[in-house]
């Protein structure tokens, strides 16, 4: 058991972390009010200037909690943009041969790229479209692995462009 | 941008002469150019908005056949199937719910998803291997989905194509398949304009705005979609971005007008989730158990 105990440490740090988590550092895209609570009606917390850069607490869903010059509060998730580089660590794509095991894959060695050059000199491959269409899913199977993830259906209306005070768009 | 008023405010013709100028990559052609491709253009524009979905189908087929040229299906039975099954899933919830939608990943290290009329779309391995739940792989998805649904690579296709002799455009649609003819060839240049250029910056916006929509109809968190861009955001223009980068307005351009559309017009649906554990077991598949952890204590537990 001694050993179990020493070994646990060590197994959890391989144990990659939720890459959602803390750590994360950003930048507000849009001046506005921090919130206490993550409720638009929450009470005001302080400002928060354009590219003001935030350390990210924790997201939940629509509300991001931050924390900037040893204050913190509430702001939109979406007015948040992730600073350049600070990505976590479990994280892959800058570097693609960087990858890590975090998908399950082996590290990549070459790397396969798909840039204009690739676009511009393909031949079209039809073979490949119609292994394309023989991966094709039912409906009917689409709807029972729903069913059984336990996913709820919503009514939700498409959204217009929206208005914002700060910028007439 | 102006260029939408105009563009639904006028006939067709006009239409596609205003349409390079509201677009970011426009070229800038000659008076006698645009003469020459306004004749066509309306011609073909009346081609394209007629056209059934069977003759939608079959043009995305071979626009996608040029995507699966330059970079293969990738070879991930189970990962190929749980990206269809969800893709399914997703267009059952938009406009358009029986197309025959096909979804599959490309073997690719970039970020980047495409998609194509009549419901093709593909997701490269690298977008989907950086993803951190699957509520952002159903916004990328529902992203693509909307693309079809309004039929925007049309649009973008009739500028293209402008140029061309569409004059067997009929033969093409009646033909027997393949790529043969002068419309199919044409049409193939037209796809890799489509592919390097990217479709018209508003229609990418709206396909955000969409994407956020169909996936909390399907019981995702719509701010997957937010998430991919945020990762986005943080990345340098390096080259497994470069064709993204290219093609779609900068994602932190594309965050802040989905945050002006969304506000918190979303939040308060009930139980849309931000992942499954099929998603997460898909993409780390948990290691064997340690055997050195195992079975003989708990057997001589048990016996007592």
């Amino acid at each position: 058991m001694r050993a179990l105990f020493a070994l646990c440490p060590a197994a959890m740090l391989l144990v990659p972390l939720s890459p959602a988590v803390a750590a994360e550092k950003g930048l507000i895209i849009r001046a506005g009010e921090m919130v206490s609570e993550p409720f638009i009606d929450a009470a005001k917390a302080g400002p928060v200037t354009a590219n003001q850069p935030v350390t990210i607490v924790e997201k939940r869903g629509g509300w991001t909690n931050v924390e900037s010059g040893g204050r913190k509060g509430w702001v939109r998730t979406l007015n948040i943009r992730l600073e350049a580089g600070a990505r976590p660590a479990g994280s892959t794509g800058q570097v693609a041969s960087l990858r890590t095991g975090s998908s399950g894959r082996t590290v990549t060695t070459g790397v396969k790229g798909l840039d204009e050059n690739d676009i511009r000199n393909a031949t079209p491959d039809m073979a490949q479209v119609a292994q394309l269409s023989s991966l094709v899913v039912s409906p009917a199977e689409a709807q029972a692995n729903a069913a059984q993830s336990g996913l709820h259906e919503q009514q939700v209306a498409y959204l217009d462009k929206g208005k914002t005070k700060e910028k007439g768009k | 941008m102006s260029g939408r008023c105009i563009r639904a405010a006028l006939t067709v013709a006009l239409a596609s002469l205003c349409l390079p100028a509201a677009s970011a990559f426009a070229q800038i052609p000659d008076i006698g150019g645009i003469i020459n491709a306004a004749k066509g253009a309306k011609k073909l524009g009346d081609s394209f908005r007629k056209i059934s979905d069977e003759e939608e189908v079959k043009i995305g087929g071979d626009l996608a056949g040029i995507v699966l040229g330059a970079a293969p299906l990738a070879n991930d039975p189970a990962g190929q199937h749980y990206v269809s099954r969800l893709g399914q899933w997703l267009a059952m919830h938009s406009d358009r719910p029986t197309l025959p939608w096909k979804f599959g990943i490309i073997d690719t290290d970039d970020f980047n998803a495409f998609s194509t009329p009549g419901g093709y779309v593909l997701i490269s391995r690298g977008l989907l291997d950086d993803m951190h739940n699957e509520a952002e792989l159903a916004g990328v998805l529902s992203h693509e989905i909307a693309h079809v649904v309004r039929k925007h690579h049309l649009q973008a296709l009739q500028t293209s194509l402008r140029d061309s002799a569409v004059g067997d455009f009929k033969d093409y649609i009646g033909g027997p398949g393949g790529l043969a003819g002068q419309f199919a060839s044409a049409l193939v240049n037209a796809g890799k304009d489509m592919f390097v250029r990217g479709l018209d910056r508003n229609d990418e916006y709206e396909a955000d705005r969409m994407a956020v929509v169909i996936a909390a109809r399907a019981g995702y968190s719509p701010y997957g979609l937010g998430g991919v861009l945020q990762t986005l955001s943080a990345v340098p223009e390096s080259k497994g971005f470069a064709l993204m980068y290219k093609t779609h307005p900068l994602p932190v351009d594309r965050l802040e007008r989905l945050d002006i559309a969304m506000g918190t017009r979303l939040d308060g649906y009930e139980g849309l989730v931000d992942d499954l554990p099929s998603f997460v077991a898909l993409r780390a598949p948990p290691p064997p158990p340690p055997p050195a952890l195992a079975a003989p204590v708990k057997k001589g537990k048990r016996r007592q």
